[in-house]
């Protein structure tokens, strides 16, 4: 199979507000207590749009903008996107939902706009001015494979680079019956094909496989910390982003449609 | 497909040609203060599911199993089945909305203190009705298929996206085929959430027509099979997708990201601006999209190429609008004819296209389908007739 390179990372999640900080959280022997994240800047926005952007699409975007650090601005405008979550922004949900409750119904226009599930990918085009293709796609608790799928094909398909973002953001207490997210977790992968790769990138990956290799390693323990982020479609990342902090020669599996496992090999 | 025009093809292609608008008064009664007009689809208020989806009964979930059930739907996919197993076969559904509205109904229901939350808000509501999953997951169980499957929802274009996607995840060998389609439903949220936003028609709405003054909402679903190996009269030729990075809700004015996606369609499908014979608009209604999409499509291929936008029969059907259009599209090459502009009676002057007002026959070898939505998110369709 054709491996990718991974060029660049994000991580932003409660307890890890960077890469940085996820790799010592990774790296670590026992699960170390988990900071809330502060509010988070998004910068990379127009004024306009860094006010209406909300919670979940600062969450992706800020790790989005990690991954890309270092790139040329003009690079960073030709970078196709691919967005993958399994519930969106609940917050805006719920706000929506109570407003649609009211017997007389006002619903604020940036409200709405919000609530499209390409928001945060709408957000990001406008600060990157990126004007390449972007996807947003859900596949429920699968999300983060399916959008991994799509973007390990796309860069397969294209041969150019795709930067992959997968979100989850806490749901408000109004939506606990919805058993959704508790604790925000995002990723951010800036994959290439191998030949574009830096030296200082974070190594390759093969295309997902529906059959296990036995023969290789299987990542260690998690420490129970995909645990903390139950719920959480977009965790399902940790496993790879271990094998990534550790750089060992893993084979990391995804948990897919119907129970079944993808499987993902990992070359430092 | 089904929409308010009618249910499966045969329906809907005989409002197209007689010039029946299948839009009416909204009278879709969580929303009937809205003075406006909505494409309903009355047959989804009678129908139900099968006792075994009991679960995701809902909508927009009846809604898609109606357009399920037409046009011998289920027996293609069956035969797909046959030949590729029910592992190989995909599902990729675009929607904006799913089946929200089964928890903006609960939500009333709460505050009109005639529900209680903890009796009717719970994790079965969400996952089989509400979440953008739930439609893809009951479209899967419906067909029987065990294959790749994913929800795609770029707003507006989120259905035309499906046909990209399914297109990489066989050129991957994920899958060897794909049933692509979307499904949206009326909805508290969308139908409200236009009018905040000031673009819902008080009439029919008219694209491309000099007094246009707005959208009007429509219900849809619709459903393909995308099969490399399989023969057909009509085969889907190649897709472009864009951005604007312009605004979340308002369309690139020269409609820069818009030129793009048709531009990536050509190269995708190999083909020149003069290769296609007909292009269905986005074509809302709405006063900026029209003019914007006019403009990309004049930057691309001139005033030669004749378009028209079909939303005056069917309404906008958001996150099923990008489907509508390849399938109304496939309808025009397989009966070598064209669409007009339902309640369009006067163009708008500053649009430079060859709008076609009235339906006509037509000598049609390839057709553009074009769908644009929220977040600056485009994406083109061609479809080619096979010889």
């Amino acid at each position: 199979m054709t491996p990718l390179a991974i060029a660049g990372i994000g991580v932003c999640a409660t307890g890890m507000a960077n890469w940085m900080q996820a790799q010592s959280v990774l790296q670590s022997a026992v699960l170390p207590s988990l900071d809330p994240l502060p509010r988070l800047a998004a910068d990379c926005l127009p004024p306009v749009e860094r006010r209406r952007a909300n919670a979940t699409a600062r969450l992706a975007i800020s790790a989005a903008m990690q991954a890309i650090q270092g790139m040329p601005p003009e690079d960073v405008a030709r970078l196709a996107t691919v967005f993958s979550s399994s519930d969106g922004d609940g917050e805006v949900l719920a706000n929506m939902l109570a407003a649609l409750a009211q017997p007389q119904v006002v619903l604020s226009p940036t409200l709405f706009h919000n609530s499209v599930f390409n928001a945060p990918a709408g957000y990001w085009s406008i600060g990157s001015q990126s004007r390449a293709a972007s996807i947003t796609v859900s596949a429920g608790a699968s999300s983060f494979v399916a959008g991994l799928k799509e973007a390990l094909g796309q860069v397969l398909a294209t041969g150019s680079a795709v930067l992959y973002v997968a979100y989850d953001a806490p749901f408000p207490v109004a939506l606990e019956s919805f058993a959704c997210s508790a604790e925000p977790f995002a990723c951010a992968l800036h994959l290439t094909p191998v030949a574009e790769s830096r030296v200082d990138g974070y190594g390759r990956v093969e295309a997902l496989r529906t059959d296990p290799d036995r023969r290789k390693h299987d990542p260690p323990p998690l420490l129970g910390l995909r645990h903390r982020f139950s719920g959480n479609a977009a965790a399902d990342a940790l496993p790879l982003l271990q094998a990534i902090a550790h750089r060992r020669r893993s084979e990391v599996a995804f948990p897919y449609l119907d129970g079944s496992l993808l499987w993902l090999d990992y070359l430092p | 497909m089904t929409n308010a025009c009618g249910v499966g093809t045969g329906e809907v292609l005989r409002a197209l040609q007689a010039g029946a608008s299948g839009l009416r008064r909204n009278d879709f009664e969580p929303t009937a203060s809205l003075a406006t007009w909505i494409g309903r689809v009355d047959a989804v208020d009678a129908s139900r599911l099968p006792e075994a989806f009991a679960a995701y009964d809902c909508r927009n979930n009846r809604l898609a199993q109606l357009a399920l059930e037409q046009n011998g739907f289920m027996a293609a996919v069956r035969r797909a089945v046959q030949t590729h197993g029910a592992d190989r076969v995909g599902v990729f559904l675009g929607t904006t909305t799913s089946g929200i509205l089964a928890t903006e109904l609960a939500y009333r229901a709460i505050a009109r203190n005639e529900a209680r939350s903890g009796d009717v808000l719970s994790p079965e509501l969400y996952r089989c009705r509400h979440s953008l999953f739930a439609t893809t997951e009951f479209v899967r169980e419906y067909l029987r298929l065990t294959g790749p499957a994913a929800t795609i929802s770029t707003a507006c274009s989120s259905s035309a996206k499906v046909f990209a996607m399914a297109s990489r995840a066989i050129a991957a060998g994920d899958c060897d085929a794909a049933v692509v389609g979307g499904v949206d439903s009326l909805a508290m949220s969308t139908l409200f959430g236009f009018h905040s936003l000031e673009l819902l028609s008080r009439h029919p709405c008219r694209p491309c027509a000099v007094d246009r003054d707005g959208i009007s909402i429509g219900e849809a679903a619709g459903f393909a099979l995308l099969d490399p190996r399989a023969e057909a009269a009509v085969r889907f030729a190649g897709a472009g997708e864009s951005s604007d990075a312009y605004h979340m809700s308002s369309p690139h004015p020269e409609g820069a990201g818009a030129a793009r996606a048709m531009r990536e369609a050509l190269d995708n499908a190999q083909l020149a601006a003069r290769d296609i014979d007909y292009i269905n608009l986005h074509g809302t209604a709405s006063r900026p999209n029209d003019a914007a999409e006019d403009r990309a499509i004049f930057s691309v291929f001139g005033a030669v190429t004749k378009v028209s936008s079909t939303k005056g029969w069917t309404g906008h059907t958001l996150g099923a609008a990008g489907i509508m259009g390849a399938l109304i599209g496939e309808l025009s090459l397989r009966q070598q004819w064209l669409p007009g502009t339902q309640n369009c009676e006067r163009v708008d002057p500053v649009l430079a296209c060859a709008v076609v007002l009235h339906s006509r026959p037509e000598r049609l070898r390839r057709v553009l389908c074009n769908a644009f939505g929220f977040g600056g998110t485009n994406c083109s369709l061609v479809l080619e007739h096979t010889p």
